[in-house]
């Protein structure tokens, strides 16, 4: 799931690359909102929760901006990773999932590798971007989620992944029904993608890793 | 006739790089009454002494003129090199070719010409140098300390506990300062009163340290090894050697509403009073603007109670004259009051604070008293407004620091490792309340101190938000707090239940005044000046006064320790003799041309004209002349160019020297 998930940050990232220098532009017009500081708006569990994930204390961070100073990506995020464990140090999770920055760490682990702190923020970006799975008011800027969602569906539903499914219905669901549409053909012809799905036959199986995780969800066991 | 030697130095490349140091050495040989010229290339180093000495020696010189750096910086090498040569140290002259000359040069030819003049001057002048004997003047060892808290305590004690006696001052009625209000302490949090108190008994019960408690310094005369000081032992009302320190008096006081300066105005004391508990002397003192029996009459009933009969209403202000030989200034600090704009003073003071308008805006020392096991809550951290806990408290830094604008430029060292402790008590003490702290820069340089700056952040929760706060108005019983997160980037606003100003330090009220008295330089924020930064930092430039403490600049308790150790130091270094030596560079009076007009007393700064009275062999008085005491002159020579009958000289700078030197040119 971890590696998934990163696979398809790599995708959007470089899918997003132009779309993010318009959108940084359109960024600069957005006016900031005051932030209000209290022990009801520092929602300090979150942070727990980023922090137990990810193995790393945000409170060790002092700010000295050397994670956004070789950030690689940090041009095209509106709050450049440092900003991104202050936002945690205050508790203010959501002005980070509402952006796109999450989904611009391309994980080079620059940042992790130089910090003199030793604060983990390649992982703390993982533990966001696994947090922001049913997080209100994340961010439906980016598809990563979309494509996760359809692709685990995808595997329940055939107990192993239909990639002309999962890529039609992506193309529907994000509205870009053209995407990738002449690739097609050339992937059928080399046997890359097959046109009818096969069915796994332990499907029964599957069904019931899914319901054990659905369950430790909802008690609150697995995230 | 005299056989000068002239020692020209290169100072490795300082000097021979705009100044033909060869060419100066055979010019200034031709010179008359100059036996021996020479160059080396480091005339200050151990060969260059050498050469210096044999050269004495061989050649039979009578004076020398070291032509190299500034007299400041090596004149006492060479006069020691001298003196081993066997010359009186006063027959060698430097002339600066460094400095006047090669470092503000850049034609050679000119600088080089320019500096066979110098050397010429000083030549002229050497010629007409005395023979002078060293001064010796005696030392009384014993020692004032100013100033009774932390760096007083220390100096005293260790002077004292050298064997030397002591008579330390405190304008309070305890000893004890400013950090006895303390409540714990950075960067160990062990509690202030712990180790403060312990000291304060040692300096009451030790056999060599004379307390005075509720007097001022009235007076200083006199120089190193020979002050006469003045104090003046203000009416305490209470008699010292009856009182047995029971507090009936105070129990009785019926005045008890007057707001305790110690306690930051948070508590109440009585109109008879000792400032807290564990005060030292445990003596009582009336507030006579306050009690009812000087101001209308009636009352007296602390009289009435008091089984010894101490208190004494008739008791009056005395003068006591005490001899010293050393003085160690030690008179701390103030907070500086934000809402306070004092008539003169650079300092502007702040309005958007609401400090003094707001009762929830406090300063730092006052949350200490919050704070404190002893302190008027009990150590319950409590609004002063409504007696409620604070479940969310914001501290403020730099509050008057580091504000050029507002009239303080300089950096109050301890507000961000007080606000780090404050922080940690705050958690401490309120488990469920969040602190958050307003600061620009964390400076923490110290043993441990940013470790503990770090856990204040790491493990105690508290939240440190990097901007400054704009203004801070009240809504409610709330105050909001408009601030900025730099980091983030965006304006950042906190309903506080409490705010604490870190307030910036300021020397003592009236310092200015005692530096007057004492006759020490102070600058501009009315902190002392030591005599130089780095290497006499405790030190004044007035000899036998010394620093200790925050009264020289802001410091924390460990640096004020250690600095009142190095001003006893100092001070044992000079009782270590029993005559001090002095430089004979003094003025002296010709008694015969002086008319008495005392014009030279005028102008004196070191106060060290004195006249004397001429009699005949009856006894009978004919004329008083100036005369200068030689242990107090200061060698600046004012007189000799203020004296209209040309009665006062200054050895070595005689006017026959100085016209000399403008012959030569």
């Amino acid at each position: 799931m971890q590696s998934l998930s990163r696979h398809f940050t790599l995708m959007s990232t470089v899918q997003f690359l132009i779309g993010g220098i318009l959108l940084s532009i359109k960024g600069c017009f957005v006016k900031k909102k005051k932030m209000i500081i209290s022990q009801e708006t520092m929602d300090v569990d979150f942070v727990r929760k980023v922090e137990a994930l990810s193995g790393t204390s945000v409170r060790r961070c002092f700010q000295c901006g050397k994670c956004s100073a070789g950030c690689p990506m940090a041009t095209f995020m509106e709050h450049p990773p440092n900003r991104v464990v202050r936002l945690l140090q205050l508790g203010q999770w959501q002005r980070i999932l509402a952006g796109r920055s999450i989904w611009y760490c391309a994980s080079c682990e620059t940042c992790t590798t130089r910090c003199p702190n030793k604060v983990d923020l390649t992982s703390i970006m993982d533990a966001l971007r696994k947090l922001s799975w049913d997080a209100e008011g994340a961010s439906k800027e980016s598809y990563v989620q979309l494509a996760n969602k359809l692709f685990l569906q995808n595997i329940r539903t055939y107990g192993r992944q239909y990639e002309m499914r999962l890529a039609a219905v992506f193309n529907v669901k994000s509205g870009q029904f053209l995407k990738d549409l002449m690739l097609g053909p050339k992937l059928i012809s080399k046997g890359k993608l097959k046109m009818f799905q096969s069915k796994n036959k332990n499907l029964s199986e599957i069904e019931k890793i899914f319901t054990r995780i659905e369950e430790m969800r909802r008690k609150g066991e697995a995230l | 006739m005299s056989r000068i030697g002239v020692f020209v130095c290169h100072c490795g490349e300082n000097i021979s790089r705009t100044v033909d140091v060869e060419r100066v050495a055979a010019q200034v040989g031709k010179l008359p009454g100059v036996a021996f010229a020479t160059d080396y290339k480091y005339m200050c180093s151990d060969p260059g002494q050498n050469l210096l000495k044999k050269a004495i020696i061989e050649q039979k010189l009578s004076h020398v003129v070291v032509a190299a750096c500034s007299p400041r910086m090596h004149e006492r090498t060479f006069r020691k090199a001298v003196e081993s040569a066997g010359i009186n140290p006063f027959l060698c002259e430097m002339a600066n070719i460094r400095e006047h000359c090669s470092w503000v040069h850049e034609n050679r030819e000119e600088a080089t010409v320019k500096a066979i003049e110098i050397v010429g001057m000083m030549v002229e002048r050497v010629k007409k140098n005395r023979v002078l004997p060293t001064i010796t003047v005696p030392v009384t060892k014993r020692s004032l300390v100013i100033g009774g808290g932390i760096a007083g305590i220390q100096a005293a004690l260790d002077i004292a506990d050298c064997g030397h006696e002591v008579v330390l001052v405190e304008r309070e009625p305890s000893i004890g300062g400013h950090m006895a209000q303390l409540s714990e302490t950075f960067p160990t949090l062990d509690c202030s009163q712990c180790i403060m108190t312990p000291k304060m008994v040692d300096v009451a019960n030790h056999p060599k340290i004379k307390l005075y408690s509720y007097s001022e310094i009235e007076l200083v005369e006199g120089y190193i090894g020979n002050f006469q000081v003045t104090i003046r032992k203000k009416a305490r009302s209470v008699d010292e050697d009856k009182c047995t320190g029971c507090g009936l008096c105070m129990e009785k006081c019926p005045i008890k509403k007057i707001p305790s300066k110690f306690d930051c105005n948070l508590g109440m004391r009585t109109a008879i009073y000792v400032p807290f508990p564990q005060a030292v002397p445990n003596t009582p003192v009336i507030d006579r603007e306050n009690c009812t029996k000087f101001k209308t009459g009636k009352c007296g009933l602390c009289q009435k109670v008091c089984g010894p009969g101490a208190v004494d209403y008739e008791q009056e202000d005395r003068l006591i004259v005490e001899p010293v030989g050393a003085i160690v200034v030690a008179t701390g600090f103030d907070l500086y009051t934000i809402n306070e704009k004092p008539k003169g003073s650079m300092i502007k003071g702040y309005g958007e604070f609401g400090h003094g308008k707001i009762p929830d805006v406090i300063d730092g020392m006052t949350f200490e008293r919050l704070a404190s096991a002893s302190g008027p809550t009990g150590g319950k951290i409590l609004r002063p407004s409504d007696g409620k806990e604070p479940k969310q408290i914001v501290f403020i830094q730099c509050i008057g620091s580091r504000a050029r604008e507002k009239g303080i430029s300089y950096c109050s060292k301890v507000c961000c490792m007080y606000t780090a402790k404050h922080t940690m008590l705050y958690h401490h003490k309120v488990h469920d309340g969040q602190a958050y702290v307003f600061f620009m820069d964390a400076r923490t340089p110290g043993k441990s101190y940013d470790e503990f700056w770090r856990r204040s952040i790491e493990e105690e929760e508290a939240v440190y938000i990097r901007g400054m706060v704009s203004r801070l108005y009240q809504k409610g019983d709330k105050i909001v707090v408009m601030g900025s997160d730099i980091a983030v980037g965006v304006q950042v606003e906190i309903e506080a239940d409490m705010v604490v100003l870190a307030t910036a330090i300021q020397p003592q009220k009236g310092a200015d005044t005692l530096a007057q008295k004492l006759g020490i330089s102070y600058d501009k924020y009315n902190f002392y000046s030591e005599a130089h930064a780095k290497l006499r930092p405790v030190e004044c430039a007035t000899a036998g006064i010394y620093l200790a403490g925050a009264c020289q600049g802001p410091k924390d308790i460990p640096d004020t320790v250690s600095q009142a150790s190095a001003a006893a130091a100092k001070v044992m270094t000079l009782f270590a003799k029993d005559q001090l030596e002095r430089e004979p560079i003094v003025a002296r009076v010709r008694e015969a041309g002086c008319v008495g007009c005392f014009y030279c007393k005028k102008v004196c700064p070191y106060g060290a004209v004195e006249e004397k009275e001429i009699r005949d062999r009856q006894g009978n008085l004919i004329r008083v002349v100036a005369y200068v005491n030689p242990g107090v002159c200061g060698g600046c020579g004012t007189c000799q160019a203020t004296c209209p009958s040309k009665s006062v000289e200054l050895d070595g700078y005689t006017d026959e020297q100085i016209v000399a030197m403008i012959e030569a040119l």
